[in-house]
């Protein structure tokens, strides 16, 4: 809200500068957020200066040269001047060097004609303060020296605050000077009000309304005043400047009372044309649904039964608390007015106005909370202001209907309420006065009962009262910073450190952390997620079309930062990401934890030493370092071939469990050679993605107790075995191991069975491989002797030879 | 006949001398030690031996069969060292790049977020998280902010649509899910599952419906923090920031709390900094985190009464530390993942 620091003088004796509000009202909680002038430049270092001695130029006839006192703190500048209205004493604008004058021209120190000159002695054209250029601008004596010469011509400043959501009161010229008030201690001087009207349910027959009905719980406090004869206009020049100095526009002087009064009590207030108004009779209902109305912005407006307008007989003036329609609108031919001012439930109006996305001033006073005692308040004042300005004369009737919803209250508080929450002694005379301070009448002793007044909303309770407390004794006491808390027994949430930990790891791995936005297109989800229901994920209100859905993966993210970073042809071939993703479930959506990488074959940047292109084994090999490294099991499912299914390359992709399922997923392998054409991106790219559904990391994990192991040598035995090229290997090695285990009879161990060789082509049929395994048999307590480990073995190629389709390789 | 065992021993010396690799070792040895062999003939020949002489025949050989076996073997190391020395190539030019040239790093978000972190694990506030993905209630109506407050208005909110499932997400009733607009719901879901004396950390992401240009993001990251607990009061939050913000900006900085409003605090208040490091927005005051005591309402609602408990609560940007820290101008970069920013900040905090 934009507030003018002369109007502000009107209801405060304030006498500091607006720098003064700057500094103080954000620490009452009015934020200031922008600093505006009438005056367009803004003068740095110029400043009054006043003229010590003038001496004629050595070197020029029409120059002299001046020694001018600037500053208490500063040597007297030289300067050499051309102008010859002034003499010495004048107080002047001197320019220092440093200033920049309004024409773009800059002050530095220089030499006239061999005379050093410190600055620039300037005309009122000169700093585009008038249009005398006769000579230098002479300022009147009581001006001190050193003032900002921009302080001194600028007649208003205004200043843009930022009003929080509880400080309804504080949207207006009244409010915010209240809290001045409060601050310098100062009184507060309200407008005196001359127009009085006794109050009545019903107008009566010199009223030229002739009812007032209201129907909707939604308008508890409504009052009409009636002013015959009045003469519509253009406003007098202050009533002008009042409002342009804050932004709004002059219409008329009626239209542009009713926003002053706004401006200056918080009150909105509406004036209709009586004659426009059918059946001169005033109804407050809710709108039918589907009703139109044509608001003064000129824009037709369709209404819902949720919101309330006034109307007459036949039909809606105002949208109500919101704006006013065409068809009432007080013009040039107005000479009878009707004038409203009411109270709305804040909410109600709050809701119309977004869901017509129609933000006026009114509207948000009225969503605020407006003062119910300003109702009166607000319509007086204008109703003497257009007597005043617009002549007439007021039909001396209120018509009103309802009650002030609510009224000052009492608060009950006692000191050790407020030390409790302060942390700190507080005298307890400062304390009542504080509260004084702001209005609040304050009876008893501790515990004392305060009445806060009714223009404050949101204080009822004993720890708003601490708030008001604090605001205006401030927080500059609070300088020890020593506090004392005992330990407590909690540890981080476990997804926090897996998270931590997959990062250090990762990046261990010698991958960037790159962070992608997690809302995503629906085009994307579409391409690269097909078989996923995207509606699940998709947003009700996204702001952009490229920002609809939530993302079900990070794979998408991490793509891009590589075609991004392949386009800048930055070396960057490794990335990864950690977050947070959304994926439809069978019982409903699933938030899920996600840790995913991608990395290109081969390296970005060349290579003077040459290394063996990347492929799924050295995925898998990320994979197996990361979730050792993390301490997380991997799902107990083997890993699958992926077969079609974007994003990944058919039969260049596997997966291993299923989140839904398993609680915790992997996949990893080529991403679809198109999906990474379709991010632009030349190459392969190898990627993986882990998915865990936080439940599975809130399980404790076990306590490790330690197992003894053998001190005996083991003994190696080696075995190739052909099979179907269809053959996953680790059927061939988990059947191995199996047979061999069974073959040791528990008088030995097999250690896990592995895998050293693997071999197709030159001497093999084109349908089959050679997979060569290891076993170690080992005993905890004796070294095994050759017939016992050759007897085992020979068990082994038997029983593989009749128990399975492999055959020994020979 | 001692000649000619001097003579052999002479011979395999010279021919060792000259070899370089095991073929030739081996047949050297069997010039010597084979059936054929020089040493093999002189031994042959005991039979032409007097009988007498027999021994000391004997003697001399074995003395110089070990001598000669002594030097094959010392023969063979060395020429093994020398083909293990030649196995590791030419010598090296350390001067050269290393293979696969990645170090890997970490994002300044994440960096800045584990430096707030780890100064609020130093006085004992540990990490608590809740999903990105929450329910209206839980953002708004339990912090004391419900549907007709005109705080509301000041965030807007992107929603899921009505009806929406989540199957990990607990609603209070049947209200909407949303995108959370700030990490204060934590607070909400921390307290209805865990009782105080609690101290806990949430940084997280959230979302706003903005444009997104220098200063918006469709999504950034906060991090909340709170303190329940039996007396808790204003000074205990002033203190516990003034700590935060010296070890996170340095011993120089001043703070003011500053009166502000939240619906779920009272007192509320934004809480100022100035310091003297910090660029450009050096020696000027400037907002870094809002703050304020846990409102009553809001520990009414998770059922904690508000005579027995008090606490405060504060939330801070993490972007906005991360931009103040580096002087980094525009949020954008922290989303682009452009290497050349990135990697200005491996670590770093």
């Amino acid at each position: 809200m934009k507030v003018s620091v002369e109007w502000l003088k009107e209801y405060v004796d304030f006498s500091g500068s607006y720098h003064d509000l700057v500094d103080s009202l954000p620490m009452l909680g009015l934020e200031v957020e922008e600093l505006g002038s009438e005056s367009s430049n803004s003068l740095d270092n110029v400043v009054v200066g006043e003229v010590l001695t003038k001496e004629n130029h050595p070197e020029a006839d029409r120059l002299s040269v001046c020694s001018v006192s600037f500053s208490d703190d500063y040597e007297p500048a030289s300067i050499v001047c051309g102008a010859t209205n002034f003499k010495v004493g004048d107080h002047v604008p001197v320019a220092l060097p440093g200033a920049k004058l309004p024409g773009g021209f800059k002050i530095k120190k220089s030499k006239l004609r061999g005379v050093v000159s410190e600055g620039m002695m300037c005309s009122a054209v000169e700093l585009e303060l008038g249009q005398d250029n006769a000579g230098l601008l002479i300022l009147p004596k009581g001006v001190k020296i050193g003032t900002p010469i921009a302080e001194l011509f600028q007649s208003d400043v205004t200043l843009e605050l930022e009003i929080t959501a509880n400080r309804g009161d504080c949207l207006s010229h009244i409010g915010v000077a209240r809290e001045m008030a409060a601050y310098y201690e100062k009184n507060l001087v309200l407008p005196e009000l001359l127009t009085t009207a006794p109050t009545f349910s019903k107008p009566s027959d010199q009223n030229f309304i002739k009812g007032l009905n209201v129907e909707t719980p939604n308008c508890p406090l409504y009052s009409l005043w009636a002013i015959r004869g009045v003469k519509i206009g253009p406003s007098p020049e202050w009533l002008k400047s009042r409002l342009e100095s804050v932004g709004a526009r002059s219409i008329n002087n009626v239209v542009d009372i009713t926003n002053f009064v706004l401006l200056e009590t918080g009150q909105p207030l509406h004036a209709f044309d009586a004659n426009k108004v059918e059946g001169q009779s005033i109804l407050v209902r809710q709108a039918q649904e589907g009703e139109k109305i044509v608001t003064l912005d000129g824009v037709e407006r369709c209404l819902d039964s949720k919101m309330m307008v006034i109307a007459d007989s036949k039909k809606a003036l105002v949208i109500a608390g919101i704006m006013g329609s065409i068809d009432a609108e007080v013009d040039d031919s107005t000479v009878d007015i009707i004038l409203e001012s009411a109270w709305f439930n804040p909410g109600n109006v709050r809701a119309t106005a977004r869901r017509l996305g129609l933000h006026t001033d009114s509207s948000q006073r009225f969503a605020r909370n407006v003062d119910p005692s300003g109702v009166q308040f607000g319509a007086r004042r204008a109703v003497d202001l257009i007597l005043d300005i617009a002549g007439g004369e007021c039909i001396p009737e209120v018509v009103s209907f309802g009650e002030e919803p609510r009224s000052s209250r009492i608060v009950e508080i006692n000191q050790s309420f407020v030390e409790e929450r302060c942390g700190f002694e507080v005298d307890s005379k400062i304390l009542v006065r504080s509260w004084e301070r702001l209005g609040f009448e304050v009876e008893g002793t501790d515990p004392w009962k305060v009445r806060v007044p009714s223009f404050r909303s949101e204080v009822d309770r004993p720890i708003d009262l601490v708030e008001e407390f604090i605001r205006i004794f401030g927080t500059s006491n609070l300088t020890a910073t020593s506090f004392s808390i005992p330990s407590l027994h909690r540890e981080n949430d476990p997804s926090y450190d897996f998270f931590d930990q997959a990062i250090e790891n990762l990046s261990g791995q010698g991958f960037q952390e790159v962070c992608n936005y997690s809302l995503r297109s629906s085009e994307e989800i579409k391409s690269w997620f097909p078989t996923l229901d995207a509606s699940n994920i998709g947003l009700h209100n996204p702001l952009t079309a490229d920002h609809t859905h939530v993302r079900p993966s990070l794979l998408p993210g991490i793509l891009d930062s590589l075609a991004y970073n392949q386009k800048n042809l930055n070396p960057l071939s490794q990335v990864f990401e950690t977050g947070r993703v959304f994926q439809p479930g069978p019982r409903g959506n699933v938030e899920l934890l996600s840790v995913a990488f991608a990395l290109f074959p081969n390296s970005v940047t060349r290579e003077w030493k040459k290394t063996e292109e990347l492929d799924f084994f050295d995925l898998k090999r990320i994979v197996n370092r990361f979730f050792h490294g993390t301490g997380i099991s991997t799902p107990k499912k083997e890993w699958s071939l992926i077969q079609e299914i974007a994003p990944w390359q058919g039969k260049h992709a596997a997966k291993k469990g299923d989140v839904h399922q398993n609680k915790i997923e992997i996949s990893s392998g080529v991403i679809s050679l198109q999906l990474s054409k379709q991010k632009e991106i030349k190459g392969p790219v190898l990627a993986a993605e882990i998915l865990i559904d936080p439940i599975l990391l809130s399980k404790k994990r076990k306590a490790i107790s330690f197992q003894s192991f053998s001190s005996f040598p083991p003994a190696i035995k080696d075995l190739a075995l052909v099979v179907d090229q269809s053959e996953s290997a680790e059927n061939v090695r988990s059947c191995l191991e199996s047979i061999a285990i069974d073959a040791a009879n528990a008088k030995f161990f097999i250690d896990p069975v592995s895998i050293f060789d693997l071999f197709t082509g030159k001497g093999m049929p084109d349908d089959k491989k050679s997979i060569a395994c290891s076993m170690r048999f080992r005993s905890p307590d004796r070294t095994l002797g050759e017939n016992e480990v050759n007897g085992a073995f020979e068990k082994i190629v038997k029983k593989i030879e009749l128990d399975t389709p492999y055959k020994l390789r020979t | 006949m001692e000649k000619d065992l001097q003579a052999i021993v002479g011979e395999v010396t010279l021919k060792l001398g000259s070899i370089t690799n095991r073929a030739q070792w081996d047949s050297v040895k069997s010039t010597i030690l084979g059936p054929n062999g020089n040493l093999t003939q002189i031994a042959k020949s005991i039979g032409g031996i007097a009988k007498e002489d027999r021994p000391a025949f004997g003697q001399a050989l074995n003395r110089t069969k070990k001598r000669i076996e002594e030097i094959f073997k010392e023969s063979l190391s060395s020429i093994e060292s020398e083909a293990e020395l030649l196995a590791l190539g030419k010598q090296i030019d350390p001067t050269l790049p290393p293979s696969s040239n990645f170090t890997g790093g970490t994002h300044p978000l994440t960096n800045t977020r584990r430096r707030i972190v780890s100064i609020f694990r130093k006085i004992g506030f540990t990490v608590a998280e809740a999903t990105e993905t929450e329910t209206e209630w839980f953002c708004f109506d339990a912090l004391n902010t419900p549907e007709d407050h005109p705080a509301r208005d000041e965030q807007d909110t992107l929603f899921f649509p009505p009806g929406s499932k989540w199957n990990n997400i607990k609603q209070k009733k049947d209200e909407s899910y949303v995108l959370r607009t700030h990490t204060s719901s934590v607070q909400i879901r921390s307290l209805f599952r865990e009782k105080p004396p609690l101290r806990i950390i949430a940084p997280g992401r959230c979302f706003r419906r903005d444009t997104v240009d220098a200063t918006h993001s469709a999504n950034f990251h906060q991090t909340e923090g709170l303190y329940v607990d039996k007396k808790v009061t204003i000074k205990d939050l002033k203190g516990v920031l003034d700590f935060f913000l010296k070890e996170l900006f340095g011993d120089k900085v001043e703070t003011r709390l500053r009166p502000s409003f939240f619906p779920f605090t009272e007192p509320s208040f934004e809480v100022d900094l100035r310091a003297p490091n910090i660029g450009k927005l050096s020696d000027q005051w400037i907002e870094i985190m809002g703050c304020g005591m846990i409102d009553p309402k809001v520990l009414d609602l998770v059922n904690l009464d508000p005579e027995e408990w008090t606490g405060f609560a504060f939330g801070i940007g993490i972007e906005r530390v991360a931009m103040i820290l580096h002087g980094i101008d525009d949020i954008r970069h922290f989303y682009t993942n452009d290497f050349r920013f990135l990697s200005q900040f491996n670590h770093s905090a």
